[in-house]
């Protein structure tokens, strides 16, 4: 099977559990007390009469059943259905809001991943040498620490202390210069790389330390491989050996686990964005929640498991890349 | 033959240092391999033959270490130690560096054949592309040349349409493609000596024989010598010239290998004979070593092999016989470590026959109760090896714990 | 996970070679054998002790004033607050003039022994909700896991055991649960289900709910692994009832390698339910959360009153990083590869 058909037969697979992903938030959306446009008016006085247009308006006083079908025939053409809070088609809010979560995501992982490896090959090789054990207390530090309150401290320490680092929002590079009041592209790339630094640090952490352990445990047991001893007694030179012969195969998990932590860190970048003020889809999310906007609600769930789903057929294709056991379509 | 070996074993000393304890994995072997021929290094599981062979390239992993010894090769000191002016024992200055080891000894002029094909290659690289860089490393070839190279020696171990195969992965090898591969490795660096660790055991009989067959003839044409590490006496039999049969860390027998299968003088060979399968025999006629081998870590006192020894008396509990030589044979010495033989002259023919079977039990039975410190001691170099003991363990030990009554 | 399983896989090496009395043995001794270890490791060790020193604070907090602790509305805040000797109750509000606040930390110019960590913006002492904050954390944490636990291992041992289509559609559900980000599958049951005015219990629930079928996932493997075992196969062939098989041999074999799990998951359910509380859909005021002390304290706090925004952060990371060590240990115990 060929690359593109692989991805698309890997979509196709995600189909059922975006489904599923629709099913929960549908349930749990009807699950409320009292229906979403009682609970929309919260705290004002609840006019019949305005309850029963809204509802005819927007479809809501048709059975759950029909409901649940127009949501997904609406979602089939791209439509994620219509915020009433906001006057807003959902889709519209969405990829406005997109952006900034995505790229505070990926640079996370950028970190994590810069820093990870590193530390998790030389933890590895020294293994329970000083260096092994601290970057050991590290790792269990960034698994033990919420992400929010890592921000909270970054902010404490490089906003208000140090002021050196700006403490909310991002700069999108995005945007034009002029846009953000800059004079220049450098300018303005050096501001979203000042913006991004410490929200990027705290939402990158857990992965951190979540990469590091597993690199650690896998350079261990990949440097024990017949194939590495061999490689040692055919006088291959050991800086070789740790880069090449034990590194590859070890990164195999590596990808696995950056895919299925995607779920992780995108929960996190709810909290993240809320600590730092980044108008992302976690601060919206947080938004739609204390509005009892339900359908929105439901599209940034819908969004974000879509996302999730994303990401963890382009790890798999990775996956089938770098492992030449893994053929296309056959994945044991 | 030449007069200078090729390989100088003497007193070769490997001990792990683990919590339990020292394990004594290899305890004074010496031995020597001569250019063009094939050594056998013959033994139970657990009798530190992998370990011995990985000594001989200073590949003994943590917390593994050669204590003591001195290894020679081609004139130069592969292992040494001298005793400083402070009686301290330290590395002998004509020693080798480890750098110097990695430039010039491993691969270049000893090379390896692992034991088991499935996990000696790398499964993300092709199988070409590993033999190149070998060939690259080991014979400062460039590149192309280096592929060319690998590709002539693909062919030259038998693959089919080695140029096709060149670009595939191990996985798409069978066990005994790969072991193919492996050989071609160790030829393709041209060295002088191949450590061969059980080579064929992890492939059925039918491969097994293609391979020595193989071995034997590219033997022939490239006049390497060989180290040939295995358990199986068949096999010894088909492709060694010489044999050492090692217990417990130990050589106890030493001779050319007609000499050994028709002129035994250790009963432990004589027992590894007894029980290997011959077409000439049937299976009522096998008789089994009894027992299973004591641990390295606390070996019995006297002679190691006293507690499953037919022949023991009471003189083999208290003394630990050398290997000395007992005969002459094929211009080699024939030595034995077993105190019967007259040269060793410590009253065995006045002593006390010992009862068997009590000791031996009491013996397997401190065995199981420990069996896997083994195991992990051992780890790479041994580490099937310690799986099969612990299995021979289990079944042997049931009886015990039972009262006698036999299981499923 | 997956490492998880299959490390454990390895365990009980006699498991499959006799009978069912013995397989009991097997299991007893391999437990005491795992205690054993655990006692031996070091990481395991200073795990438990923390554990057992924030349980024990908790223990110690719910004992001292467990009515006050209920009934806080019905009772008045002074008469609580008596209940403690040492510190001023967490719930209780001082009458104005009593206590000032914002109090700095003792080490910091203008604070006192008496409120050693301070007070938080209505002036009560931030040590003693700090203490407070470990009962709501640890009982928040132990609850959801077993609603996880129980609710897994039934779903896990009926679907491994039977397979088919009750088998499918939990795999599937683990995927879609899988696909959506914890926190937000949480904060989504939570609001919906409490109507709209979340509170810790829901919380509770929603993490414990939403855990189900990673839970269920890891029974289920090690049902399907042991389903094959000889002696199930004798005891089906015998006529043992399938509950009974389930309950008597797939579950206890299961144990293992489902504690140290849950030990690991306690860990997880604390960051996100302090996430939950951060965010304002856990704990409410005037209940002491260290989540919910993070929140107030980042919304006006953080930059003046630096203190109140450590404290609580560095609650959580102590807790949850005793229970990550002592689940690490318990893993390396249980571990055959890692001896020595």
């Amino acid at each position: 099977m060929g690359l593109l058909r692989y991805t698309i037969y890997r979509l196709l697979q995600a189909i059922p559990v975006l489904i599923g992903i629709s099913i929960i938030t549908f349930v749990l959306a009807n699950l409320a007390p009292g229906d979403p446009v009682r609970l929309m008016l919260q705290g004002q006085q609840a006019d019949e009469e305005l309850i029963r247009t809204i509802e005819q308006r927007y479809g809501l006083d048709q059975p759950l059943h029909v409901r649940y079908w127009n949501y997904m025939t609406g979602l089939v053409q791209g439509d994620l259905g219509y915020s009433i809070h906001r006057r807003r088609p959902v889709s519209d809010l969405m990829l406005e809001r997109a952006g900034p979560t995505l790229l505070l995501v990926l640079s996370a992982y950028l970190f994590a991943i810069v820093t990870a490896i590193p530390l998790g090959i030389i933890a590895a090789k020294r293994r329970n040498e000083p260096t092994d054990h601290i970057s050991r207390i590290v790792a269990l530090i960034g698994v033990s620490t919420p992400s929010f309150w890592i921000g909270i401290m970054l902010i404490i320490v490089f906003a208000v202390r140090l002021g050196v680092l700006p403490s909310a929002g991002l700069v999108y590079p995005w945007q034009p210069p002029e846009a953000a009041g800059h004079g220049s592209y450098l300018e303005h790339w050096t501001e979203t790389i000042r913006h991004l630094i410490l929200p990027m640090i705290a939402l990158g952490t857990l992965q951190m330390a979540t990469l590091m352990r597993v690199e650690r445990t896998q350079m261990i047991e990949s440097l024990q491989e017949e194939y590495v001893k061999l490689a040692r007694a055919y006088g291959v030179p050991e800086r070789t050996i740790l880069r090449k012969h034990a590194f590859r195969s070890a990164q195999l998990p590596i990808i696995t686990i950056i895919g299925l932590n995607l779920s992780t860190a995108l929960g996190g970048a709810v909290l993240v964005e809320t600590v730092f003020a980044i108008n992302g889809i976690g601060r919206l999310f947080v938004e739609a929640i204390q509005q009892l906007d339900y359908q929105l609600i439901m599209g940034i769930t819908m969004v974000l498991g879509f996302m999730f789903v994303v990401g963890v057929v382009i790890t798999d294709i990775s996956y089938a890349y770098i492992d030449p056991r893994v053929t296309y379509g056959e994945r044991e | 033959m030449s007069s200078e070996p090729l390989l100088r074993v003497e007193n070769l000393k490997t001990q792990f240092f683990t919590e339990t304890g020292t394990v004594r994995a290899v305890d004074g072997i010496s031995f020597e391999v001569y250019e063009g021929e094939i050594v056998g290094l013959v033994g139970e599981s657990g009798a530190g033959k992998s370990v011995a062979s990985m000594s001989l390239l200073r590949l003994v992993e943590s917390p593994g270490e050669i204590v003591g010894g001195t290894i020679e090769y081609k004139g130069e000191t592969i292992f040494d130690l001298e005793e400083g002016p402070d009686g301290e024992l330290r590395e002998h200055p004509d020693m080798l560096s480890e750098s110097e080891m990695r430039e010039r000894i491993r691969g270049r002029e000893i090379a390896v054949i692992f034991q088991d094909p499935m996990e000696s290659l790398n499964p993300v690289f092709t199988v070409g592309g590993q033999l190149r860089e070998f060939i690259e490393i080991n014979r400062e070839l460039p590149k192309d040349e280096a592929k060319a190279e690998a590709v002539r020696m693909l062919r030259e171990v038998g693959i089919p349409d080695p140029e096709d195969r060149y670009e595939e992965y191990p996985h798409q090898f069978s066990g005994g493609m790969r072991q193919r591969v492996l050989i071609a490795m160790a030829l393709a660096c041209e060295p002088n000596l191949i450590i061969a660790d059980e080579p064929t055991t992890a492939l059925d009989v039918t491969v097994e024989g293609q391979i020595l067959d193989l071995v034997d003839d590219l033997q022939d044409r490239y006049d390497t010598s060989f180290i040939w590490v295995t358990h199986d006496m068949g096999v010894v039999a088909e492709i060694c010239d010489r044999v050492n049969v090692m217990y417990l860390g130990e050589v106890v027998e030493q001779a050319p290998v007609d000499e050994l299968f028709y002129d035994t003088k250790h009963p432990y060979t004589s027992a590894l004979l007894d029980s290997m399968p011959r077409p000439d025999r049937t299976v009522d006629e096998l008789e089994p070593i009894e027992g299973v081998m004591p641990e390295a870590i606390n070996p019995p006192s006297g002679c190691r092999f006293h507690p499953r020894c037919p022949d023991a008396r009471e003189v083999c509990t208290r003394v630990h016989p050398e290997n000395l030589e007992v005969d002459q044979a094929e211009g080699y010495p024939h030595r034995a470590a077993c105190v019967k033989h007259d040269v060793f002259d410590v009253g065995y023919d006045e002593s006390v026959p010992l009862e068997k079977g009590d000791e031996a039990e009491t013996r397997v039975g401190e065995t199981g109760s420990d069996e896997n410190v083994d195991s992990t001691v051992e780890e790479g170099q041994a580490s099937t090896d310690g799986g099969k003991a612990n299995e021979a363990n289990q079944t042997n030990r049931s009886p015990n714990r039972d009262g006698g009554e036999s299981r499923p | 996970m997956a490492t998880t399983e299959s490390q454990l896989d390895d365990q009980e090496p006699g498991a499959a070679e006799g009978g069912s009395v013995d397989e009991e043995v097997e299991t007893r001794v391999g437990w005491r054998y795992t205690l054993a270890k655990v006692k031996r490791d070091a990481t395991a060790r200073i795990g438990l002790y923390i554990v057992a020193f924030v349980i024990f604070i908790a223990a110690f907090a719910a004992i001292d004033s467990n009515l006050s602790r209920l009934t806080f509305d019905t009772m008045s805040d002074y008469t609580a607050a008596q209940a403690i000797p040492f510190f001023d109750h967490p719930t209780r509000i001082p009458p104005p003039g009593e206590a000032h606040p914002n109090e700095p930390p003792v080490f910091v110019d203008g604070g006192s022994l008496s409120h050693p960590l301070g007070t938080d913006p209505q002036g009560r002492d931030y040590f003693t909700r700090i203490i407070y904050g470990s009962q709501v954390s640890v009982s928040v944490g132990l609850a959801s896991t077993a609603i996880g636990l129980i609710g897994g291992t039934i779903i896990g041992s009926i679907a491994g055991y039977y397979g088919g289509w009750i088998d499918d559609l939990l795999m599937r559900s683990v995927e879609t649960v899988y696909a959506i980000p914890p926190l937000v599958l949480i904060i989504v049951f939570t609001v919906f289900i409490s109507g709209g005015s979340p509170d810790i219990q829901y919380a509770v629930i929603g993490v414990g709910i939403a855990f189900i079928p990673v839970f269920a996932r890891i029974i289920r493997s090690r049902v399907l692994s042991v389903r094959e075992m000889d002696y199930i196969e004798a005891a089906r062939a015998a006529g043992v009832k399938d509950r009974n098989i389930i309950r008597r041999h797939v579950i206890p074999n299961s144990f293992a390698p489902v504690m140290v799990y849950a030990t690991l998951q306690i860990g997880v359910t604390i960051l996100i339910v302090a996430g939950l509380s951060f965010l304002g859909y856990g704990a409410q005021p005037p209940t002491p959360d260290w989540g919910e002390m993070l929140r107030i304290a980042h919304g006006r706090y953080m930059h003046s009153n630096i203190w109140l925004s450590i404290w609580p952060g560095l609650a959580i990371l102590v807790t949850i990083m005793g229970f990550n060590l002592f689940g690490d240990g318990l893993q390396d115990a249980l571990d055959p590869r890692i001896e020595n």
